[in-house]
């Protein structure tokens, strides 16, 4: 009687398991989709993700985040199927110039980036951000999805992809610096913003006396190193 | 001036809210006073959430995918109980369909038979051993076991014209069709009638590329590898797979008839070979 009684508990901790693991699909989706580049692939990987994580729901300890969990099993699987070597990683190394990032873009530039007015070209803007992001290398992609995407910690994220939190920051803001840069040529092309009279008088950025001329200077000494 | 400089590497972590307190209240002061670092702030977060829409926008999971997973899970739990009834009658305990994997299953027999009082039986005893052989697990563990050797044995096929095979059906009980693995650029050899914990199975090589795949084509109803191999997707084909002696092994389940692949393929490329039999 006492085993009929724990099989129905576990039964009923099984259905709970599912429901909630089911309720994480778009997430995965979400995540599977921008790894593999790929929408049908990317069903097949959540697809294996949720019965891995149905024939590993022993070792799932109840009470901690179970997204972070299945997107660990995710990032598995991935790996171990289309990344036998491990993530993509990165041949874009040591500092290329980035005016967002650098800090040497006004006030006004990036205002202008996030301006509701710019609303209207929403999809657009999506659509250039998907693509940007398909061009990261994977270890700087996963780090974007997860961080602003699934909004896990750099803690969670760091146990999902292997590697030591400090690794996990500048994996994620060399993703955010490439991706920024897209956006902002994008933005430059669409006529969002006008290109920063780097050379000579910044009246704008002196206008709302903000400390951008020495940033300025900084992009000088670049450009000087550079031509 | 300086003070952007300064604050400027903490922004993102400030942003991701895992910046420590004392930096915290540097960065806020210096935030209060700067228009421009504030506006940064204000572009990561908005960045953030433009990136977080459009990722989410373009995957939203389809009501085919739902019923696709849940299928999915609904098969898994067949597996997990087909699994578990095998592993209970080995313990010769009263068959119970309970949804646990065999290692759970395991540890509760454990705890159960040392609450009642009873010490767990070690497995000693003949009649152990021999019901342990009857059961399902172990049963399909040797199979997979005769599939891979009998590949690695490679013995001379007993036919070669593709005529000739549907003299296999009776003998193997399902229809033998020669799946042709062309767009592989695979090519048939010859096929043979393999005996298999006392079944038989139609054994059909090919050579693909320098390597020997082995299709076994078999009731799968009689043979469930799906048991004991890893569950895989590929272009929406449940494939199970699984490595054994330096060889992969790859299975698909069709209306009753299994298919599966051994060869010294990795088992990634065994799982694309058999899924594409149709």
């Amino acid at each position: 009687m006492r085993r009929n009684q724990k099989r129905q508990n576990q039964t009923a901790a099984s259905q709970d398991f599912e429901q909630e693991a089911l309720s994480h699909l778009g997430a995965l989706l979400a995540v599977g989709t921008r790894l593999t580049k790929n929408p049908s692939e990317a069903e097949d990987l959540v697809q294996d993700t949720f019965v891995k994580a149905m024939r590993a729901r022993h070792q799932f300890e109840a009470g901690t985040n179970m997204r972070a969990w299945l997107l660990r099993i995710l990032t598995n699987t991935f790996i171990n199927r289309y990344r036998r070597g491990g993530l993509e990683k990165s041949v874009l190394e040591g500092p290329d110039a980035d005016p967002l990032a650098d800090g040497w873009v006004g006030t006004a530039t990036m205002e202008a980036m996030r301006d509701p007015e710019s609303l209207a070209l929403r999809p657009v803007l999506e659509e250039e951000i998907n693509d940007a992001l398909d061009e990261l290398p994977d270890e700087f992609r996963l780090a974007v999805l997860l961080a602003d995407v699934e909004e896990l910690s750099y803690r969670e994220i760091a146990d999902i992809m292997g590697c030591p939190i400090g690794t996990v920051m500048s994996r994620l803001h060399r993703g955010r610096r490439l991706l920024k840069s897209r956006l902002y040529e994008q933005a430059l092309a669409m006529g969002i913003v006008s290109p920063e009279p780097v050379v000579g008088n910044n009246a704008e950025a002196q206008a709302d006396g903000s400390p951008a001329p020495v940033d300025l200077n900084e992009y000088r000494e670049k450009k000087g190193a550079v031509g | 001036m300086n003070a952007c400089r300064r604050v400027l590497p903490l922004i993102e972590t400030f942003v991701d809210g895992e910046l420590k307190a004392s930096k915290v209240l540097e960065l806020e002061q210096h935030l209060a006073e700067c228009e421009l670092c504030c506006e940064r702030v204000r572009l990561i977060q908005a960045m953030q959430v433009s990136t977080r829409r459009a990722v989410r926008d373009d995957a939203q999971p389809s009501a085919t995918l739902q019923a696709r997973v849940q299928n999915a899970l609904v098969a898994e739990r067949e597996r997990e109980a087909l699994v578990e009834a095998s592993f209970d009658e080995h313990n010769r305990v009263l068959p119970w369909r309970a949804i646990m994997p065999i290692a759970a299953a395991a540890a509760f027999i454990l705890v159960w038979a040392a609450s009642v009082g009873t010490p767990p039986r070690p497995r000693q005893n003949a009649s152990d051993e021999a019901s342990l052989a009857s059961s399902t697990t172990a049963n399909v563990e040797q199979l997979i076991d005769e599939f891979v050797n009998y590949h690695a044995d490679d013995p001379p096929p007993q036919v070669t014209e593709p005529s000739q095979l549907l003299r296999f059906d009776r003998t193997v009980g399902v229809p033998v069709r020669l799946p042709s693995l062309q767009q592989y650029g695979a090519h048939w050899i010859g096929g043979s009638i393999v005996p298999v914990r006392n079944q038989r199975a139609a054994s059909l090589r090919y050579k693909l590329d320098g390597h020997r795949v082995t299709l076994y084509v078999y009731d799968s109803h009689r043979f469930p590898l799906r048991v004991m191999l890893e569950p895989r997707v590929v272009r929406n084909v449940p494939v199970y797979v699984g490595n054994r002696h330096g060889y992969s092994i790859a299975a698909v389940e069709r209306e009753g008839v299994g298919y599966a692949v051994a060869s010294d393929l990795n088992d990634r490329e065994s799982a694309e070979l058999v899924a594409s039999i149709r």
